[in-house]
């Protein structure tokens, strides 16, 4: 009552588990004190619905929840005549009928322990006159009503536990497969010989599509053979020519497909799928339909005449901050395009002549400047004029 | 061999010693989220518990259909769980025969081929053990991911031959028939149509030009895609 809680006693190696009695002693006397008022009669085993019953069907648990008793036994007429509203709805709920009534502390604490904790109410008092009235009335008839009720409910779950189990034997229906009742075998018939001819030719059919298909294998194979000797033996000139021919068809072929209009968002949806040539020609011509040519309905005809703010790829973002000044790779890239990625690039390239390396001086070739200076210019050639300024040329004239 | 009525041994992969396929722990032939799915039903630990080439018999006459996994949680079939049953026991060469020449059980028989095609390693002896089964017309159910099927027992046979992955399981690589042919192991196939096919050449190769026929059966190459060299591989799911 005013006691914790009982808390089962926990196991702690040697030491000898003890039950202690006193408490047990104290609840039991309680309860007895209580009982000692008339009762009413205790609730037979057979009201309350069997385990097995109860265990049927594991899909319903939620129902058979609501269905099942909230109260194994009858509730107790108490001599205070004191009603907690909790039990008094409680009642209602379960029996459909009296208020007066209590249940004992044990069970109180009991339905508090299990169920899930109702909020408790404030008892409200009921005069002596009026207590009896109301519980004597209700109390036999509710508790008959209520057993009679369990009862039928309880056969009727019996009942259509048995008529399942005897189906499904009769249906031989396996312990371990539930999945029998949604889907059931009889879907597919599998007995043989139902029409002898029609069944022969189904296979005759069947056998002749896989001879069929092997010996495709074959000439597939074959013909890749001679595809291969055919090109071995042309000359240069000629498989040329045939290179010509069929990269002009190419060329055809692609022309025919519409062009990507500026910007266009490409999608391809990958090698994975490209080549699979079980599907059906109509479902192929879908997949490869050409996406160059596609508009959109209020799509600009041609982004190329807009202004650089408007040249995006996505026209919804147009004017959204989330916007990223991103355009596309090419126009952000920094690079020349690979060529810089060949060269090897030496490291006095940039630099002035004074601050090149000293190592590089041309490698394998005609070596580098020795001096370096105006004075160090290789003297080259003297030019001889025409006239006469060789023998005069550098006298000092006094003409 | 030791027969051990558990069998953890063999599901555990660490310390296995017994008999390898394919050089490896034969269960390892399943998928591992296939193995999972088979030791946590209920059929395999009802059922499959114990078992010896015997009362695997009398477990496989009670199949009534084929598959792999079916259902959102990839439910395995019994026709599985006994597979996977057969590949921990690996009986010998015999009783697997025994198995597929049992004429009055046509879901025996489909485990038995499974089991070959699965087990055994040289493939000559696949083809040659599997191929009389070309034959075979009658119907099998066979257990899809949602809902039933109806096949039959030459087009099982025929799967197990040509395709990559039957029954929730990747079939071991096997060479294609053309390379055995070429090798000189195995012979052109006879068909079981025998006679009737020769008549049937006849007949067309007397009415219509060859060519004809060879566009017809580059028709057919088109539809099919995987003639050349490679086990044509489905990717199926789960349910096929």
């Amino acid at each position: 009552m005013t006691k914790n809680r009982q808390q089962p006693t926990r196991y702690r190696p040697g030491k000898a588990e003890i039950d202690e009695p006193h408490s047990e002693d104290e609840s039991e006397e309680s309860e007895e004190e209580l009982e000692a008022a008339p009762r009413a009669p205790a609730p037979k085993a057979s009201s309350f619905p069997s385990q097995r019953t109860l265990a049927v069907d594991l899909s319903k648990a939620g129902q058979q929840r609501d269905t099942a008793p909230a109260k194994p036994k009858p509730p107790e007429v108490d001599l205070e005549g004191f009603v907690t509203a909790s039990e008094s709805s409680e009642d209602e709920a379960g029996d459909g009928s009296s208020e007066g009534e209590v249940e004992s502390s044990a069970e109180e604490e009991e339905s508090s322990d299990d169920e899930p904790k109702k909020p408790m109410l404030r008892p409200t008092f009921i005069p002596k006159n009026r207590r009896t009235q109301q519980t004597a009335a209700t109390a036999t008839d509710g508790a008959a009503e209520a057993e009679r009720v369990r009862k039928a409910k309880a056969d009727e779950l019996l009942r259509a536990q048995l008529e399942r189990d005897a189906a499904a034997k009769a249906a031989g229906r396996k312990a371990w497969d539930d999945d029998a009742e949604i889907a059931p075998e009889d879907e597919v018939d599998d007995t043989d010989d139902l029409d002898l001819e029609a069944e022969r030719a189904a296979w005759k059919l069947r056998e002749l599509k896989r001879v069929r298909r092997d010996r495709a294998a074959i000439e597939e194979k074959e013909k890749e053979r001679e595809e291969i000797e055919r090109r071995r033996n042309m000359t240069d000139s000629e498989r040329e020519a045939e290179d010509a021919a069929f990269i002009s068809q190419q060329k055809e072929e692609g022309e025919g497909k519409g062009k990507m209009a500026f910007m266009q968002k490409y999608f391809h949806k990958g090698a994975f799928f490209a080549g699979d040539s079980e599907q059906d020609a109509e479902v192929q011509a879908v997949l490869n339909r050409d996406l160059a040519g596609a508009r959109f309905e209020d799509e600009a005809g041609d982004k190329a005449v807009l202004p650089e703010y408007m040249k995006i790829r996505d026209m919804t973002k147009l004017g959204k901050t989330g916007r990223t000044k991103y355009k596309d790779l090419k126009s952000e890239d920094t690079g020349r395009w690979g060529m810089d990625a060949g060269r090897k690039r030496r490291e006095g390239d940039g630099l002035d002549d004074r601050f090149r390396p000293d190592d590089e001086r041309g490698f394998g070739g005609a070596g580098g400047r020795e001096q370096t200076g105006a004075n160090s210019m290789p003297v080259g050639e003297r030019k001889r004029r025409e006239d006469e300024g060789g023998r005069d040329g550098k006298r000092a004239r006094y003409d | 061999m030791v027969h051990h009525a558990d069998a953890k041994k063999a599901l555990d992969e660490r310390g296995y010693t017994g008999t390898l396929l394919h050089g490896d722990n034969p269960l390892k032939l399943f998928e591992k989220a296939v193995r999972d799915r088979i030791v946590d039903s209920y059929y395999w630990k009802e059922q499959c518990f114990g078992l010896n080439a015997a009362t695997l018999l009398d477990r496989a006459t009670d199949l009534s259909f084929i598959g792999g996994t079916y259902g959102v949680a990839q439910k395995p079939t019994p026709f599985l769980c006994l597979a996977f049953k057969l590949l921990q026991l690996t009986p010998s060469k015999d009783i697997i025969l025994f198995y597929l020449h049992q004429e009055e059980f046509k879901y025996l028989r489909a485990l038995a081929a499974f089991y070959v095609r699965l087990a055994w390693e040289k493939d000559e002896e696949v083809y040659k053990t599997l191929e009389p089964y070309l034959a075979d017309r009658r119907k099998l159910r066979r257990r899809v991911r949602e809902g039933w099927a109806l096949t039959y027992v030459d087009d099982f046979v025929d799967d197990l031959l040509v395709k990559g992955r039957v029954c929730a399981t990747t079939l071991p690589k096997v060479n294609p028939r053309g390379f055995l042919e070429d090798e000189g192991k195995l012979e052109e196939r006879v068909s079981a149509l025998g006679e009737e096919l020769e008549e049937m050449d006849e007949d067309s190769g007397g009415d219509e030009s060859e060519g004809e026929v060879e566009e017809v059966g580059s028709a057919m190459v088109v539809g099919r895609g995987g003639g050349d060299g490679e086990v044509v591989s489905d990717e199926e799911m789960s349910g096929d």
